[in-house]
C-alpha cells in the first residue's frame, strides 16, 4: 500500500505541476521572444535570445495598444479593489448578525441571500444591463462595482457566516457581561478572531472580480471603465497585434492573481472549502 | 444569479449551501438566544446585503422570467406580450439550436474530465507528504486566472505554426502545422473545453480532496489486512466515501460548463462551430438588441442548470455516515 501510493505520487505530482504550469510557461516564453523567434520553425521550446522589449512597449511605450493596456490596468485595479472592500465590509456585518443574533425573519433573509447562489451568474446579465443603463451607470465604476458586489455578496456572507459560527461563544459572552455593546464585541473581540476568514473572503472576492469578462464587456463600452480582461480579448481579435506582445499583456494580466494565489493559497483553499462543503 | 463568475467556484461553492448548512445547525440556535432583544441592530446589519440581493439579484431574476414572455426589441418597439413567441423563435434559430448541441458537448466533456482529473489529483494528494501544500498552491493556480487570459495562453499551445502541440508533433516526426481550432467541430469543442477544464478541475480536486481527508486511515489499514489491493481499496473505500465531495465538484462543473463563455469567445470567436448558448444570449441581446429572445434563452439556461444540478445532487450526494 505504502509503496504503491509512493509510486502514484512520483508520477502524479509531476503531472499536476506540468499540467498547471506548461501553458503559463509557454506564454511567458513567447512574451520574451521576438515575433520572428516565436514564429520560427522548428519551434523553440526555450527562448534563445530573450528580450524584455514587449514589456517595455506595453509599460512605457506610446502606442495605442500600450495606452489601452495601461488604462485598463488602472480600471481593473480600481474596480476589483472597490468591489472587494464593499463586499467584505457588508458581508462581515450581515454574517455577524446571521451567525450570532436572533431576530425575526433571520432564516428567511439568510436563505434568500444564499438561494441566489444556486442560479448561474448570467441569469441576470440582461436585466442588470438594463437597470444600469436606465440609471445612467453604464461606463461608470459605480455600475460595475454595484454589479460585482451584488454577485459576490452571497458567497462572501456564507463563508463569513461559517467562520463566525465556528468561533467560541464564551469570549463574546464575557465581553457582553463586561458591558461592551454588540458592535464593540464585533470590533474588538470577534473581528481579530475572524481575521483569517475575512482575508479568505477578500482574496476570493478579489480573484473573482479580476476574472470577470462578460459583465464588464456588457457594462462598459469604452476605455473609461473597461478592465484588462475586456481590452486583452479585443486585442486578441486583431491580427495586427503581434502574438508576443499579446502574450506579454496576458502575463501582466495574470501576474496579480497568480502571485496572490501562490502566496496566500492556504487562505484561498480554506475559504473555498468553507464556502462549499461546510 | 449571483456570482457573476463564469469561473468555477463562485457558483460552485454554491452547490448545496442550504442542504449542507442544515447539518451543522443544531448547537448554534441556543447560543443565539443572547441576541434576543437586540432590537433594530441585526436588521441594520443585514440591511445592506438584503437590499443588494433583492435589488440586483432577485428583482432582475424575476424580470428575466417575466420579460421572456414579452417582445422586447430595441429595433422593434414597443414592448408587448408575445406568449411563447420568443421561445418559438429560439427553436427556429439555427445558431441557437447548434449552440445547444455545442454546449451539451461542453457540459459532458467538461464535467467528466474535470471530475476524473479531480479524483486523480485528490488521490495523489490524499496522504500528507513534504511539499504537499506547495503542490496544492500550484494546482489551484489555473483556477485563479481569468478565463479570457487562459484562452490566450492556450491559443499559444494550439497555434498551427508556433504552438507547443504542433511543435512536439513535428519534433517527433508526426507531421506539423495541423489546424487544431476551427476546422473540425468536435475537435474544436473538445480543445476549448480542455482549456475550461484547466480552469475548473483544480476546484474539483480541492473539493474531492477535502472529502478524502475525512476518511479515517484505519479503514485502509483494515482493508490491507483483509488482503484488499490498492485498486479495490480505491473502489470500495475512496470512491464511495468521497461521494459528497464528488457531487459538489460535479455541480460546480455543470454550472461552469453550461454557462461557458470566455474560452470559446476568445479561442474561436463568433463562429458557430463552437459557440455556446451563453454566447448566443450575448449575441442576441447585445448585438441584435433582441432582449426578449435573450431573456428567454437566459431563462432556459437557468432552468437547465438548476435541474441538472439537482439531479447530480440527488443522484450522487448521499449522506455518508462514518
Amino acid at each position: 500500500m505504502r509503496n504503491r501510493s509512493g509510486a502514484l505520487r512520483w508520477i502524479g505530482v509531476p503531472v499536476i505541476l506540468l499540467w498547471s504550469l506548461i501553458p503559463i510557461y509557454w506564454a511567458l516564453k513567447t512574451s520574451v521572444q521576438t515575433e520572428a523567434d516565436a514564429r520560427a520553425t522548428p519551434v523553440q521550446y526555450f527562448p534563445t535570445s530573450p528580450t524584455l522589449q514587449n514589456y517595455r512597449t506595453l509599460l512605457s511605450g506610446s502606442s495605442d495598444v500600450a495606452d489601452q493596456i495601461r488604462r485598463s490596468a488602472v480600471n481593473i485595479v480600481v474596480e476589483c479593489g472597490l468591489a472587494t472592500v464593499v463586499t467584505v465590509v457588508l458581508a462581515t456585518l450581515a454574517a455577524y448578525a446571521f451567525a450570532r443574533m436572533q431576530f425575526k425573519g433571520r432564516k428567511i433573509l439568510f436563505y434568500s441571500v444564499l438561494a441566489t447562489m444556486a442560479f448561474p451568474a448570467y441569469t441576470t446579465l440582461i436585466p442588470l444591463y438594463r437597470i444600469m443603463s436606465t440609471f445612467g451607470l453604464v461606463n461608470t465604476y459605480t455600475g460595475i462595482v454595484l454589479v460585482y458586489v451584488s454577485g459576490f455578496l452571497p458567497l462572501a456572507t456564507w463563508i463569513l457566516h461559517n467562520y463566525f459560527a465556528s468561533l467560541p461563544t464564551s469570549i463574546e459572552e464575557a465581553g457582553l457581561v463586561d458591558g461592551a455593546n454588540r458592535m464593540q464585541v464585533l470590533w474588538h473581540l470577534l473581528l481579530p478572531l475572524a481575521l483569517p476568514g475575512i482575508i479568505s473572503t477578500a482574496l476570493i472576492t478579489f480573484l473573482f472580480a479580476w476574472a470577470q469578462f462578460l459583465f464588464p464587456l456588457v457594462l462598459s463600452s469604452d476605455l473609461s471603465t473597461q478592465p484588462l480582461t475586456v481590452v486583452i480579448a479585443s486585442l486578441q481579435g486583431r491580427h495586427v497585434v503581434p502574438s508576443t506582445l499579446l502574450n506579454a499583456a496576458g502575463i501582466l494580466t495574470i501576474a496579480v492573481p497568480a502571485i496572490l494565489a501562490l502566496s496566500f493559497n492556504r487562505y484561498i483553499v480554506n475559504g473555498l472549502l468553507a464556502g462549499s462543503t461546510k | 444569479m449571483t456570482t457573476p463568475s463564469p469561473s468555477a467556484a463562485g457558483s460552485a461553492a454554491t452547490g448545496t449551501p442550504g442542504s449542507v448548512a442544515a447539518g451543522s445547525r443544531p448547537p448554534s440556535d441556543a447560543r443565539r438566544t443572547r441576541g434576543v432583544g437586540s432590537g433594530l441592530l441585526p436588521y441594520l446589519l443585514v440591511a445592506p446585503v438584503v437590499v443588494f440581493i433583492v435589488g440586483l439579484a432577485l428583482v432582475p431574476a424575476v424580470f428575466t422570467v417575466i420579460q421572456s414572455f414579452y417582445r422586447v426589441d430595441a429595433l422593434d418597439p414597443p414592448t408587448r406580450f408575445t406568449g411563447f413567441g420568443n421561445f418559438v423563435r429560439l427553436a427556429h434559430d439555427k445558431a441557437v439550436v447548434g449552440s445547444i448541441g455545442n454546449t451539451g458537448i461542453y457540459v459532458v466533456v467538461g464535467t467528466l474530465l474535470s471530475t476524473v482529473l479531480g479524483i486523480g489529483a485528490a488521490v495523489v494528494l490524499q496522504k500528507p507528504f513534504r511539499g504537499r501544500s506547495l503542490v496544492i498552491a500550484v494546482l489551484i493556480l489555473p483556477w485563479a486566472l481569468p478565463g479570457v487570459v487562459e484562452g490566450i495562453l492556450w491559443t499559444g499551445i494550439f497555434d498551427s505554426t508556433s504552438g507547443l502541440i504542433n511543435g512536439l508533433l513535428s519534433s517527433f516526426h508526426l507531421g506539423g502545422s495541423h489546424v487544431l481550432l476551427g476546422e473540425h467541430r468536435l475537435l474544436t469543442i473538445a480543445l476549448i473545453e480542455l482549456v475550461q477544464v484547466w480552469q475548473i478541475a483544480p476546484l474539483s480536486a480541492l473539493l474531492i480532496l477535502a472529502a478524502l481527508q475525512l476518511i479515517p486511515g484505519e479503514l485502509y489499514e483494515a482493508a490491507e489486512i483483509d488482503g484488499c489491493g490498492a485498486w479495490s481499496a480505491f473502489l470500495r473505500i475512496t470512491l464511495p466515501l468521497a461521494r459528497p465531495g464528488i457531487a459538489v465538484a460535479m455541480v460546480q462543473a455543470v454550472i461552469a460548463t453550461l454557462n461557458v463563455f470566455d474560452q470559446p469567445y476568445v479561442l474561436n470567436g463568433a463562429a458557430n462551430t463552437a459557440a455556446s448558448v451563453t454566447m448566443q444570449t450575448y449575441f442576441i441581446s447585445f448585438q441584435d438588441l433582441d432582449f426578449g429572445e435573450g431573456y428567454a434563452l437566459s431563462l432556459l439556461i437557468t432552468i437547465t442548470t438548476l435541474l441538472i444540478s439537482l439531479a447530480v445532487v440527488g443522484g450522487i450526494y448521499r449522506r455518508v455516515d462514518l
